[in-house]
């Protein structure tokens, strides 16, 4: 319970907070802004990505600091999102949609919810198949799966005549959200939608945590043959934390398309599955809030390279940002190996049966309880 | 002992390293704090100095296109340093500042970048993206910022919106597109009579374009594509060519970039020998002969003047500015040989500075990027640049034919402009 | 990493500790054989008929017997290529249990630092520079992978597996970004072995060409397969290092340095990597990102034969290989890598641990 109130704490801090930087942002009283108060640093644009990226992290810690299971093409489903909204919105006329639909300030709305829905029970479906596999194959099959769904959405879903997905340079032009006829626009309303996204997001996570999902999903973490011989649904359980990550991913990728307007494969890639992975790690994935913990520090890793390596070397161009990059995210997973939010370890923690004497007997492989 | 064996882990002291981590932890902060708080020193907004955001691909798959441009913008900013900037219409110097930035060849990252130097920076305009996917995520930022954009990759959809085929107001590019290449290439086909070709193509975007624009170009000329696939930009094994042998097709056209282009090329050489091969202007670099050696011996190409400048008739004013930038451009890099993509940058980044000299003093910065837009309509007409004579317009913001392309042969390690009655 | 008791009978529990350690590391299950018997028949019977569907389909082109014949000796190129990066990727994990993502930038280091060496002109007989350079490539890769395990991954051996992999994602980054610093964003050319020119030979066998860097790519292949034996099956160290893939605990006891061994193990790999890399170099050109791609390939060949045997990566990468070649050259070759991935998840869930694993002991035999 103590635990609980906590959460509800800085639940509440996080949601009076994007309500300050909402609010000063769309105001700038006296010319305060946060750019400015940040030194630059820190900006909507940043802040509203780094929301994105909290709720497909909710999910991915979900399905990996809490069930165990290692997913390394999350990035597919943040993608199938994310081109479910370009292209009924922006090609609905030529998928056969009418104009009274597709001209309606609700359609993007209904658009958002039914890919989330849709990209959720494919992953369902997919889920009984793949999550039979653990460990190291588990993971090698997800990232096919996110390599399988990039090659698609590159290949123009093999249907380059209709020309869906626009190949390899996607689709320009995804209209902005509105609620009836008040636009979600500029910056900073965005960023309270998106926000409130991701901390629904963030209470949906801790909620599962706590509920009978959750205690499962543990019990499968700790160990699926007890869990199966208690009678656990083992299978079903992991089919729906899988389709809950994947509906969540699909959802961000949804908001993004709507922020950007204009979505490209290459950002749903190998590469932005395996760093999703890697926000997770840095935020703690065996916490909910390590999810906006990961995809903050990352982000702000990258802008401060970006903005202040010049500073220190003058004359540097990008290379040894992707240096400075690679070997702070090193030492970042070096002092804080549970993450940012580190509490518990991360999902290849195996319990060990024994006491004492067992603790010796863990390979190297295999991390402290 | 117990730590250097096997189990490394468990035997270590958990709360002596657990210390030791918490203590390197706090070094790493301190040291990333001061950083952090350091005063952000170009956000000094005098009103002399115009800013230009420049963002290429200098990291990622496109960076041997973006690494170039960087140097050209550095080079720039050297002379307009030491030029002491612009002189307005009414004789009021500027400074000019070129803030450089790698979109590591990412749309997203390209994004962010766009938005922090319309909002943050304050640019007057962005000269911005070496790729067309990060510059296509960037046509929304820069029109709803109501910033020009001028970018330097070539799909037609970055000027051009595919749905209503309007030209973005926004956005200019001085980059030649797949069509021109094809329609060049459909010429010289039918000038040697190859009616049934082969497309092999890159699987990139650009790849992707030069099959799309053969598809829109070549039947039109009575040219059949007997068999078009893609190959990968990494493959060593080419399965392709055998379908290119089994087609029968006379010629094999490449849409692709070296050195990917230089290995397809190489490998139709080894098992296709009599059949021709058509380079796209993606191909047109010292690195094509450079990567390919003598398989790249009688490919033909349309390419940007400037790979054969040289070659130009004495007096043209295209062949003046080549020359110049290219002996301005190997100076400064060393010696480094001049890329088409380089041109790219150049022309655009003149085209910043054409709108740039435009702007009277003391507007407001949406005045300055309003009228910055309307001098590129209008003050761009019958431009030299690297690539050819450009003219833009409201309609058209490219203003650039395909006739300005020099189509040439490699010939001796050399490109060599072709000559329209020697297409045999 | 695997559980307790994944699939198959639950072990006593006296045994489970035992059990879940040889699982952690990837060693197979007692009790698997059992029931991926009949699973691997499906399996190849699978891929028997997908062969046989794609061979139909080419003849809708007009292939030949030749045609069939260059795809296939094409695709055993390729994964000869795919065996050798794979083999990096099995060394690694079968000691330490990591899978190291870093191979690629190994796989990279090899042939750029060959061609900078060898372009040094230093006043030897050109095949004898190249050797050398080749040999220092490997030499220095094989420095930087024990630097990537020291200083990387064995400060952080007590977080999760995950983490570390983690970590050696972040050593791929700085290595590239190290590597775009060093040579730049633009190819070179490392010349062919035969012809120590950028121009290979090539000789027709019947209707079908081989090209000369092939034959050097399966000869290298086969020694090294053939020295990685030696190594594991008569050496102390190899022996030591198989122990400790077979049972940490054990080794532990018996005296064996488990981190040492984990050190050399890093440092096989980048040497396979960089051999990989020098050898493929002539057909490619060699560039500061070639790392990504053709690692991902040899990790895909190296998950399908199961991660922890050499005859399973050989297998899975010979497999991948020809697939894909023949995939390419009778359907669309934009598909190739969908083809790929599709094949390792058939793979995978028929059969979970890989083509070959199985009935053998883990080991180098």
């Amino acid at each position: 319970m103590r635990r609980l109130s906590g959460n509800a704490a800085v639940f509440v801090l996080s949601a009076a907070l994007v309500g300050a930087i909402g609010w000063l942002e769309g105001t700038r009283p006296g010319g305060l802004s946060l750019p400015r108060l940040t030194a630059g640093l820190v900006t909507l644009d940043l802040l509203i990505r780094a929301g994105v990226f909290t709720i497909i992290l909710v999910g991915l810690n979900l399905l990996m600091g809490y069930a165990g299971q290692v997913s390394l093409g999350q990035a597919a489903f943040y993608g199938m999102g994310a081109f479910f909204s370009a292209i009924f919105t922006v090609k609905a006329r030529q998928v056969g949609i009418p104009l009274t639909l597709s001209g309606a300030w609700w359609w993007p709305w209904v658009v958002m919810g039914l890919g989330a829905a849709l990209v959720g029970g494919f992953a369902y479906l997919i889920g009984w198949v793949i999550l039979r596999l653990r460990g190291h194959y588990l993971a090698m099959a997800t990232l096919g799966l996110g390599v399988a769904v990039f090659i698609i959405l590159r290949e123009n879903l093999g249907l380059s005549r209709l020309d869906l997905t626009g190949g390899f340079d996607g689709v320009v032009g995804i209209p902005r959200l509105r609620v009836g006829t008040y636009p979600l626009w500029p910056l900073h309303r965005y960023f309270f939608l998106v926000w409130s996204f991701a901390l629904a997001a963030v209470a949906l996570g801790l909620n599962i945590v706590d509920s009978r999902l959750g205690r499962a999903l543990r019990a499968i973490h700790h160990s699926q043959v007890a869990a199966e011989t208690l009678g656990v649904n083992v299978p079903r359980y992991k089919a729906q934390i899988f389709a809950t990550s994947a509906a969540l991913a699909a959802l961000a990728g949804s908001l993004y398309a709507h922020f950007q307007a204009a979505v490209v494969p290459a950002t749903f890639g190998f590469v932005p599955s395996l760093e999703l992975v890697l926000m997770s790690a840095v935020g703690g994935m065996a916490s909910i809030w390590g999810a906006p913990l990961g995809a903050l520090a990352i982000l702000l890793l990258e802008e401060l390279l970006r903005t202040r390596l010049r500073l220190l070397l003058p004359g540097t161009g990008g290379e040894l940002e992707a240096v400075a990059f690679g070997l702070l995210l090193i030492l970042v997973l070096l002092f804080w190996p549970r993450g940012l939010a580190g509490r518990a370890s991360g999902p290849l923690r195996r319990p060990i049966p024994t006491g004492g004497a067992g603790q010796s007997v863990r390979p190297a492989g295999v991390p402290r309880a | 002992m117990s730590r250097r064996m096997c189990g490394s882990a468990e035997a270590a002291e958990p709360r002596l390293r657990r210390r030791r981590s918490r203590f390197l932890a706090r070094l790493l902060l301190a040291a990333v704090i001061p950083v952090l708080l350091a005063a952000f020193p170009s956000s000094s907004t005098a009103s002399h100095i115009y800013k230009i955001g420049f963002i290429a691909s200098i990291t990622g798959p496109g960076a041997s296109l973006g690494e170039p441009e960087r140097d050209v913008a550095r080079l720039l900013q050297d002379q307009l340093t030491s030029a002491r900037g612009v002189v307005g219409p009414d004789r009021v110097r500027h400074a000019v500042e070129i803030l450089i930035f790698d979109d590591q060849s990412r749309a997203d990252t390209a994004a962010s970048l766009a938005r922090r130097l319309i909002n943050e920076e304050k640019v007057v305009l962005l000269v911005a993206g070496t790729l067309s996917g990060p510059s296509l995520a960037m046509v929304p930022i820069a029109t709803e910022g109501r910033t020009p954009m001028i970018s330097m990759a070539s799909a037609r959809a970055i000027i051009e919106d595919p749905q209503t085929k309007r030209a973005r107001p926004w956005i200019f590019k001085p980059v030649p597109e797949n069509l021109h290449s094809a329609q060049k290439q459909a010429e010289y086909l039918k000038a040697i009579g190859a009616t049934s070709v082969c497309h092999l193509y890159e699987n990139t975007a650009y790849g992707q374009d030069t099959f799309a624009s053969a598809g829109a170009i070549f039947p039109a000329a009575g040219i059949t594509i007997v068999y078009g696939d893609a190959f990968d930009r990494t493959a060593t094994e080419f399965p392709q060519v055998a379908r290119v042998r089994a087609s029968g097709c006379r010629a094999v056209v490449i849409g692709s970039i070296p050195p990917a282009a230089s290995v397809i090329n190489v490998a139709v050489r080894e098992r296709a020998a009599q059949v021709r091969i058509v380079h796209g202007h993606g191909a047109c670099s010292p690195d094509l002969i450079k990567t390919a050696g003598a398989a790249a011996e009688r490919t033909v190409m349309p390419c940007g003047k400037i790979l054969v400048a040289d070659q130009l008739p004495a007096g043209d004013p295209v062949k003046t500015l080549n020359l110049k930038f290219i002996s301005d451009f190997r100076r400064f890099t060393g010696g480094r040989e001049i890329s088409t993509f380089a041109g790219h940058a150049f022309d655009s980044l003149q085209w910043a500075l054409i709108a740039l000299r435009n702007l009277p003093d003391g507007l407001s910065l949406e005045r300055q990027r309003d009228a910055a837009r309307e001098a590129l309509e209008t003050k761009v007409k019958r431009w030299a640049g690297t690539h050819g004579f450009y003219t833009l317009s409201p309609e058209d913001h490219l203003g650039w034919k395909a006739e300005e392309f020099a189509f040439v042969t490699v010939q001796g390690g050399k490109f060599l402009i072709l000559p329209r009655d020697q297409w045999k | 990493m695997r559980r307790v008791g994944s699939g198959g009978p639950h072990p006593p529990p006296e045994e489970a500790v035992r059990t879940a350690t040889e699982q952690a590391i990837g060693v197979r299950q007692v009790s698997s054989p059992r029931r991926s018997l009949p699973a691997g028949q499906w399996l190849g019977g699978v891929l028997v008929l997908l062969v046989i569907g794609l061979v139909l389909w080419g003849r809708r082109h007009g292939f030949g017997l030749a045609d069939y014949l260059q795809f296939l000796v094409d695709g055993l190129q390729a994964g000869a290529i795919y065996t050798l990066v794979a083999l990096g990727f099995v060394v690694v994990h079968r000691v330490t249990g990591i899978i190291n993502f870093a191979q690629g930038a190994f796989v990279m280091l090899g042939p750029m630092v060959t061609i900078t060496i060898y372009g040094r002109g230093w006043p030897l007989p050109p095949a004898v520079r190249l050797l050398l350079a080749a040999g220092l490539a490997a030499g220095l890769t094989a420095v930087v992978g024990v630097a990537v395990y020291r200083l990387a991954v064995h400060p952080a051996r007590g977080a999760s597996l995950l983490t570390r992999i983690m970590i050696t994602v972040g050593a791929y980054v700085a290595l590239q970004g190290v590597a775009l610093l060093l040579w730049g964003p633009r190819s070179y050319v490392l010349p062919a072995f035969s012809t120590l020119q950028m121009a290979d030979r090539t000789f027709l066998v019947g209707d079908v060409l081989f090209k000369a860097q092939s034959l050097w790519i399966w000869v290298t292949a086969g020694v090294t397969l053939a020295l990685l034996a030696l190594f594991f099956e008569r050496t102390i160290l190899g022996k030591a290092m198989r122990a400790c893939a077979a049972d940490r605990l054990a080794a532990r006891l018996v005296g064996v340095r488990v981190d040492t061994m984990a050190t050399v193990a890093f440092g096989l790999a980048a040497v396979l990597g960089a051999v990989a890399g020098i050898v493929v170099g002539p057909l490619t050109r060699p560039a500061y990102d070639m790392g990504l791609e053709i690692g991902l390939k040899g990790f895909v060949a190296a998950v399908m034969g199961g991660l922890v045997s050499f005859q399973g990566a050989v297998a899975g990468a010979l497999l991948l290989g020809v697939l894909e070649t023949l995939w390419a050259g009778v359907t669309l070759a934009g598909f190739k890598d969908l083809f790929a991935f599709v094949v390792l998840i058939l793979v995978l869930l028929v059969r979970p641990h890989g083509v070959a694993g199985g009935e053998e002991e883990v080991g180098g035999s």
